[in-house]
């Protein structure tokens, strides 16, 4: 979709472009290569005075401690299977409902939306507790699906939210030409509004994906067996109160966050072409 | 048009019936549970406003909702401003992009508890990789103290919470900026405008929807961050750094004060909620 | 593309239930045998998780019956989870607190009575133990858990930083104000940068349930109290107090011998800098030892550390802080009597032989202590002899608010937010306002 039209190309526009990409570059990318030279150090190394900046001998070595200590395998498992769920669930119901806020007369339509967002305004430290009382009633507790319906509660108002935004960019001119033409709600839900808000469903599946994978409180409260520990509860079991191995650590973390870019190379396409190219179709 | 959608409103409720009900049936009870606990005198049956009457006097308490508000206000201003400059750059053609894409996503694919340690192992004043690139640019004289300064602290929680949340803001108006159609820049181009008339007239005008849904659940997570905080100062020095979300849990989890506790967060819910009503009416008037 | 609309609620719904469905994971159950539910945030560090997964194995070979789950929580989160589920009465069966939340729990109804159990164990029982932690963990005339490891705050420090500031090694400062003079010629620039690279003294000075630890005997060899001896008001306006507070306070900031950034530290942060010979002294106990040699076995800290007693004001009595943990019983457990094997277990002479020998941990039992493995240890003599001069911190529900109020007073000082007298005062007030139901 890239047209040449949308930008004109003058020199100083680029310059300027590239330099504040330059800018902000250092300030969002500096971090990891930090993250990344200090997961390549020894420990020692790392703990110098002055600061190290590149690995004298680099070695892997904190990422095959971190991988052997634990069982990773099962932590990613769980963490994957929760963080899908709850990345497919929450998107599907979140365009629903956005769909139903948008185009339906919906009677008390501020109060339930101010309520779907009121639900986010409770501290998590405050819900914990109940949740935890509500899960092992339901015998859920310490279970993935008591996870997942967790962070349902959580993405589910940001889906909505989100996913309503996105509708309301489409004109609903597409919605009533299709019902002369005969097609019912459900049906253009699916087969035109859902296209065309691809670009919004992808961004949102990306973040409750996330949500969930990053998520430590609940997590921490919800489950208690090693059969449930995800990978982001293992990386903070890490720092533990006695003593942080800095490489470990950083080498946790950038293995972690693995899964999350692979979904976001896996989705991308459809963020950045989706909806211009339904737009065009119409 | 009115008609039509009055026609089939029972529709509506059906598709919007999953997400409340979910909502109705897991979190009604900890709000119930909540409200009750912040009037229950302590060991006795029956209510009382004590817990919120204690929490007006309690200088701290001010102190950490104004706090909040400079963290928040000041996140959600800069994630916008990164974010949106993020997008647009990466939204037009260079070479490189969905490396730098992938990039510029990886703040948030790390939990924001590990965030905040990342960034206190860089803000470390004896191994801190900052320090040492200021001094070697000659940019500062001496080491500087960036979690222990009583007027740099909070600052510097929130530089690591910008860099942690901006890629939320950066991903939304992407999707934003390519649902914006291709017509409106052509007719915009044909008029003959500059791209900074494009950029108000045709871009803001389009993202105007989802930037104010965008604003309004970062206000509202940011309000309630609590890893990246807790885990980059724990609120100190002192109570310099401490939030609404952090004093929550130390009063609930490591005082034992839950009454308190959830007056407290009663109090920030319904500040919360005050903030968000003119994200609520501005979403919900349409056309 | 489905005709009738009318069944995509149900679709969707089924599709949700079988999502819902797939992540879920049954626990196998463990046939007729009893599962015990066991606890202990130690299940997480390398020495100490393989030595209580040992001990379990130990345990369930002795008792085929009996077998335990354990259930690995790191030292943050425990308090916060143990509460959760003992309000939704489903705590593990055996957990391991210490004295700063101990009292807490016995209050909030989270630990079982053990006297029973004691009781039917017959006369002499608790002889073993000495009367001290056993009168802490009795609450309202019941004891509510058994005494786990019990040690006294020692100064620890490094040999070779010693001699290498032309300090003798033999002979660690014995009053403060030594103490203050070694500190400050051993911070000092090791390599000839003109950076100093090396500090004097380190403590966690950060929020957290360590530092009380560590700064009480500072406190207490100063005359000074927390608390007034009822226990009922705030004894942080004392003269004695302030010069207690001001003497930690002016370790930073007058003569500059604690590490830049000392108000974020907690213990993990300190030992490193300990394993890496950037600090030359701090405040430890048994576990130091192990723990600093697994982060950097190079510093040989066997030869090079050393253990004496902590400093003591001129004409005062030594005086240091304990360490007291305890083993609890879930008042909810559904099988106390293989709960009380299990705890019975954990506290035998036999196991607490093999928590000294694995993790340096000083037994609450006489029987235990006295033995030559314990008495030939150089850190270990040392952290035995001085529990006759330890004490434990105010042992009350409201002592992690207080502490909190010293301990933000404390960085702020240190900081420079605002003066050691304010801060001081301010600390009182609010010490007192939690303690105002009382």
């Amino acid at each position: 979709m890239d047209s040449p039209i949308i930008y004109s190309r003058s020199r100083l526009t680029l310059t300027f472009v590239y330099l504040f990409a330059a800018l902000i570059g250092i300030f969002v990318f500096f971090p990891f290569v930090w993250m990344i030279l200090t997961s390549l150090k020894t420990e020692t190394e790392a703990l110098k005075i002055p600061v190290i900046w590149l690995p004298e001998r680099p070695t892997l070595a904190a990422y095959i401690t971190m991988w052997l200590r634990k069982n990773y395998a099962t932590y990613f498992f769980n963490s994957t299977v929760v963080s899908i769920s709850t990345a497919a669930v929450s998107t599907l119901l979140g365009a629903m409902a956005g769909y139903g806020f948008s185009r339906f007369a919906l009677r008390g339509r501020g109060l339930l939306m101010g309520f779907i967002l009121t639900t986010q305004m409770l501290p998590g430290v405050l819900v914990v507790g109940p949740y935890f009382r509500i899960l092992a009633g339901l015998g859920l507790y310490d279970t993935r699906t008591g996870l997942i319906i967790a962070f349902l509660t959580i993405c589910l108002p940001f889906a909505t939210w989100m996913l309503k935004g996105f509708i309301d960019g489409i004109p609903s001119e597409l919605d009533e030409a299709a019902m002369v033409d005969g097609c019912s709600r459900f049906r253009i839900f699916f087969t035109i509004i859902l296209p065309l808000v691809r670009p919004g469903m992808v961004a949102t599946m990306l973040f409750a994906f996330l949500l969930a994978w990053g998520d430590l409180l609940w997590v921490q409260t919800l489950t208690n067996s090693e059969a449930m520990v995800t990978v982001t509860l293992a990386i903070a079991r890490t720092v533990q109160e006695f003593y942080v191995n800095w490489p470990e650590l950083m080498a946790g973390a950038l293995m972690g966050g693995l899964p999350g870019i692979v979904l976001y190379l896996l989705l991308q396409r459809w963020l950045v072409q989706g909806l211009t190219a339904g737009a065009i179709k119409q | 048009m009115r008609a039509l959608r009055l026609r089939d409103r029972h529709l509506g409720y059906v598709f919007i019936a999953p997400t409340i009900l979910m909502l109705v049936v897991v979190l009604a009870y900890p709000a119930y549970h909540s409200l009750r606990m912040s009037l229950a005198p302590r060991g006795r049956p029956g209510f009382t406003l004590d817990q919120y009457i204690t929490l007006l006097h309690d200088g701290l308490f001010g102190q950490v909702i104004w706090q909040t508000a400079v963290f928040v206000a000041a996140s959600v201003a800069l994630h916008v401003v990164v974010g949106l400059s993020m997008a647009l750059v990466l939204n037009r053609p260079m070479w490189g992009r969905t490396g730098i894409r992938i990039l510029a996503l990886l703040p948030w694919v790390v939990p924001d508890v590990v965030a905040g340690i990342i960034w206190k192992w860089i803000l470390n004043p004896l191994y801190g990789v900052l320090n040492d690139a200021l001094l070697r640019l000659g940019l500062i004289a001496a080491p500087v103290d960036w979690l222990t300064d009583s007027s740099l602290v909070l600052p510097s929680v929130i530089l690591a919470n910008v860099w942690r949340g901006f890629p939320f803001i950066m991903i939304i108006f992407l999707a934003g900026l390519q649902s914006i159609p291709l017509e409106l820049y052509e007719a915009a181009a044909i008029d003959g405008g500059g791209s900074l008339q494009r950029f108000r007239h045709v871009t803001l005008p389009g993202l105007r929807r989802v930037f104010i849904v965008a604003l309004a659940l970062d206000t509202i997570w940011e309000t309630r961050r609590f890893g990246l905080i807790q885990a980059m100062t724990g609120g100190g020095p002192g109570t310099l750094s401490e939030v609404l979300s952090t004093q929550v849990f130390k009063q609930y989890f490591q005082f034992f004060k839950f009454e308190y506790a959830s007056a407290m967060a009663i109090a920030m819910t319904v500040l919360l909620l005050l903030v968000s009503i003119p994200y609520v009416r501005m979403v919900v008037r349409q056309e | 593309m489905r005709k009738d609309p009318s069944s995509l609620p149900r679709r969707l719904m089924a599709t949700l239930v079988v999502v819902l469905v797939a992540g879920t994971f049954i626990p196998a159950q463990a046939g007729e045998a009893v599962t015990l539910r066991f606890s202990n945030w130690h299940l997480v560090e390398t020495v100490w998780g393989r030595s209580l997964r040992e001990a379990i194995s130990i345990f369930e070979s002795q008792n085929p019956g009996i077998r335990i789950t354990a259930e690995p929580i790191s030292y943050g989160e425990k308090e916060p989870r143990y509460q959760a589920e003992c309000a939704a009465r489903r705590m593990p069966d055996v957990v391991k607190l210490h004295n700063f939340s101990l009292p807490m729990f016995f209050e909030l109804g989270c630990a079982a009575d053990l006297t029973p159990f004691i009781q039917r164990e017959g006369r002499g029982f608790l002889d073993p133990w000495y009367e001290f932690p056993i009168k802490m963990l009795t609450h309202d005339g019941k004891l509510k858990a058994m005494p786990g490891d019990f040690m006294s705050m020692v100064l620890v420090y490094n040999r070779e930083m010693f001699r290498a500031a032309g300090l003798d090694p033999n002979r660690p400062p014995k009053t403060w104000a030594e103490f203050v003079d070694y500190t400050k010629r051993l911070t000092r620039d090791s390599t000839g940068d003109g950076r100093i690279d090396q500090w004097g003294f380190s403590i966690p000075a950060s929020k957290n349930p360590g530092l009380p630890l560590r700064i009480a005997p500072f406190v207490w060899s100063f005359g000074a109290d927390f608390l007034t001896p009822d226990g009922r008001r705030s004894a942080m306006n004392t003269p004695e107090f302030q010069r207690a507070f001001n003497f930690i306070v002016e370790l930073a900031t007058v003569h500059k011998v604690l590490p830049p950034g000392v108000t974020t530290f907690g213990p993990g942060d300190v030992r490193t800098q300990m394993a890496h010979s950037r600090v030359a002294m701090k405040i430890g106990s048994g576990w130091s030892y192990p723990i600093i040699n697994n982060i950097n076995p190079a510093l040989r800290a066997a030869t090079t550390l050393e253990a004496t007693a902590v400093p003591v004001a001129p004409g005062s009595k030594p005086i240091t802080a304990a360490w007291l943990s305890g083993w609890i019983m879930s008042p909810h457990t559904r099988h106390p009597d293989a709960a009380w094997r299990f705890i019975k277990f954990l506290t035998s002479k036999e196991t607490e032989k093999k928590f000294f020998l694995d993790n340096r941990v000083i037994s609450s039992r006489k029987d235990v202590n006295v033995l030559p493995m314990v008495q030939q240890d150089k850190f270990s003599r040392v952290i035995v002899s001085e529990l006759k001069n330890a004490r434990l911190e105010p042992f009350i529900r409201e002592w992690p608010e207080i502490f909190d109020a010293f301990a933000t007073a404390l960085q702020e000082a240190i900081t420079g937010a605002k003066t050691p007298e304010r801060a001081l005062a301010d600390a009182h007030a609010r010490a007192n306002a939690a303690l105002g139901a009382r």
